[in-house]
């Protein structure tokens, strides 16, 4: 989405405040949420904001709005806004700022300041939040003059949605909030070319399509990003070459798609990390060769040439050599890729043969709950509509693997940064979005502890977001690796003294129920879709389970271990 | 090897901290560095040195490019491409 560029506030009669002009910006560019948390340095914004058109969302801790207004953009494809005062309020929102930049995500985060005389003078909750972050904002402004806050939210807008989406920040001194304006600055000029692909490059990327012998898909996280689903899909069916994808490429390609092999990486599919060892050509697409997809780099698809697509330049060869590099909208690039079918119908075979040797099996023994088969059930009980709110931990690892999506926007998770505490939050601001979905947040007990206030903000605004809390009383991907790679020495991962869950909930004011049986999974994952309000399902899991395959750390995917 | 890169930035708060910070986090070490006035900006001349062999003068110039508010005005002189092959080594 590119912003138009911002037309004077009509018909101003009298000075307007820096404050009045944050809404009125925040209006004109159709913000429907802003999640936000007052204070202070932030008050004079707060006080225009009963006049706004937007809805904001009181949440519990500034970290939930960061949060909340990253799920919101994943879902939407607009820009989520969120909002805190200075000092503690936006050091809060750092880290989901820097989940924002790893995964790309249009993020517009507003911090109240103290005055600009108290500016470096450390005065209370004076935080010099610009510095603080630099490295995780794709740009930031500090706004010296309230006549410049309409070009400056301009450009903000266009630059967190243009090309590769990222995080802004605008910081707002309190002086500039309260300052009075006669006549707001002219409109930002935001009219920025659009790129040219190469067309050398795409003949180029044609005549190895169509020359290869055994060519993979390689999907990434740019795809819902630039809206290319239906031009993937389009391409795959065309070419009928097979795909992997990596976690935040999850759902552009159906689960049952032919010649779909699934997740690579750490956790991915046996066939998927087979296939990539194997192919001869690699058609990477809007991804950027993470270390948790690659593995052992070095040995990452050795005898693969190599065509990299992705609108942003800066990650073509960062990590792996392009031999036919492709800079530009993912969307307009495979619109003009035309390669004619390659003969790869003994590779597909092979590749489609390996995906059904190696399918996961749901006959675990025993009796107590496998979540793999509950979150299996779970998305194909919930349909098309299912749109999952991961966290982190071997229950993010789960989902990816054993649940269905139909789409990229369906599956939203702490991809780059893996923040703990993103689930509860984003499946808020997921469901906010889209209050039609089977909005269900995916989490563990360590995770769900970390913003587990954000409850309150469910029941506030009566948000009917399931939550199914896989409870193994530890922190099970951390127990995993100490038990795999650090000789058993399980170092500080117990969590059984966790409270009951349930019963927290229903302080809240949530229906909360437990599952600690297989026999009730069924019958629970039915008591929660259908609930009319916010439920959750407290699920007791084994603390032993694994998430089964791995790849171990530093190790190349050919090195799969298994648990069975 | 050591790499100068010629940038234009513009005045905005943080921007040279920006490029510092960016040319640090992605690698390199700063040698050098001048900068002088240019009317609407600042022209700034840095001699980076990578940290390691796996570091690319080219891809830091392309990172340099997606700054808001920094333009490229000379790429990176002898520049260290280290990824050669057939491949297309840090492509422009």
């Amino acid at each position: 989405m590119s912003a138009a560029p911002m037309q004077k506030p009509a018909a101003q009669t009298a000075p307007v405040t820096g404050a009045r002009l944050v809404v009125e910006a925040l209006d004109h560019f159709g913000v429907e949420i802003v999640f936000g948390y007052p204070g202070g340095a932030i008050m004079p914004v707060y006080d225009a904001i009963t006049g706004a058109r937007f809805k904001h969302i009181l949440v519990r801790h500034e970290q939930g709005a960061a949060f909340a207004a990253d799920a919101y953009a994943r879902v939407t494809g607009k820009p989520g806004v969120c909002m805190a005062t200075s000092g503690p309020g936006a050091t809060n929102l750092i880290t989901g700022i820097a989940n924002a930049m790893l995964d790309s995500v249009p993020l517009i985060a507003i911090t109240g300041n103290v005055a600009s005389p108290l500016m470096g003078t450390d005065a209370f909750q004076e935080i010099d939040i610009l510095g603080c972050t630099l490295p995780i904002v794709k740009h930031s402004w500090i706004v010296r003059d309230p006549a410049d806050i309409p070009a400056v939210f301009a450009e903000a807008f266009h630059v967190a949605t243009s090309g590769r989406p990222g995080p802004v920040l605008i910081d707002l001194p309190k002086d500039v909030q309260v300052g009075a304006v006669a006549a707001p600055g002219s409109p930002y000029p935001l009219n920025e070319p659009a790129r040219r692909v190469d067309p050398a490059q795409l003949r180029r990327a044609e005549s190895a399509i169509g020359a290869a012998q055994r060519p993979l898909l390689y999907i990434g996280g740019g795809v819902r990003i630039g809206a290319a689903t239906e031009q993937v899909r389009a391409f795959a069916r065309a070419t009928g070459i097979p795909a992997v994808a990596t976690l935040q490429g999850l759902g552009v390609l159906p689960n049952d798609w032919p010649g779909f092999l699934g997740m690579l990486g750490m956790h991915g599919m046996r066939a998927a990390n087979e296939a990539v060892q194997q192919c001869d050509l690699l058609i990477v697409a809007g991804a950027r060769f993470d270390d948790r997809a690659t593995g052992k780099l070095a040995e990452f698809a050795p005898h693969a040439r190599v065509i990299h697509i992705d609108v942003d330049a800066a990650e073509i060869g960062k990590l792996r050599d392009a031999h036919i590099p492709i800079a530009g909208d993912l969307k307009t690039v495979l619109t003009q890729l035309n390669p004619r079918r390659p003969a790869i119908d003994d590779w597909r075979a092979q590749c489609i043969e390996a995906s059904a040797r190696h399918a996961f099996r749901y006959d675990a023994p025993g009796e107590g709950v496998y979540a793999p088969a509950l979150l299996k059930e779970l998305s194909e009980k919930a349909g098309d509509a299912f749109v999952a709110a991961c966290d982190v931990g071997q229950h993010q690892m789960w989902a990816a693997q054993h649940c269905r999506f139909a789409a990229p926007e369906a599956h939203l998770t702490s991809g780059g940064l893996g923040a703990m505490g993103y689930g509860l939050p984003a499946g808020l601001g997921a469901k906010l979005a889209r209050p039609d979905a089977h909005v269900v947040t995916i989490t563990g007990d360590g995770s769900f502890a970390m913003n587990i206030q954000e409850l309150a903000t469910l029941r506030r605004y009566g948000v009917a977001l399931k939550i199914v809390l896989l409870d193994n009383s530890t922190l099970g991907l951390v127990r995993q690796w100490q038990e795999l790679f650090f000789d058993r020495n399980f170092s500080e991962i117990d969590l059984s003294d966790n409270p009951d869950f349930a019963a927290v909930a229903q302080a809240f004011g949530i229906e909360a129920f437990r599952i600690s049986r297989r026999e009730d999974v069924s019958a629970g994952i039915e008591r929660l879709l259908a609930a009319p309000g916010p439920c959750l399902a407290h699920v007791i899991i084994d603390p032993m389970e694994n998430v089964w395959p791995l790849v171990p750390p530093g190790k190349s995917n050919s090195e799969m271990m298994h648990g069975d | 090897m050591t790499n100068t890169i010629l940038i234009h930035i513009d005045h905005a708060e943080g921007s040279l901290q920006r490029l510092i910070g960016l040319i640090e986090r992605r690698g390199f070490h700063i040698e050098r560095m001048t900068i002088n006035d240019a009317g609407a900006g600042r022209e700034v001349r840095v001699s980076v040195r990578p940290r390691d062999a796996s570091r690319c003068a080219d891809l830091l110039g392309r990172q340099i490019d997606r700054l808001i508010g920094a333009r490229r005005i000379a790429p990176a002189a002898a520049a260290s491409s280290v990824h050669v092959e057939e491949a297309v080594p840090c492509p422009a």
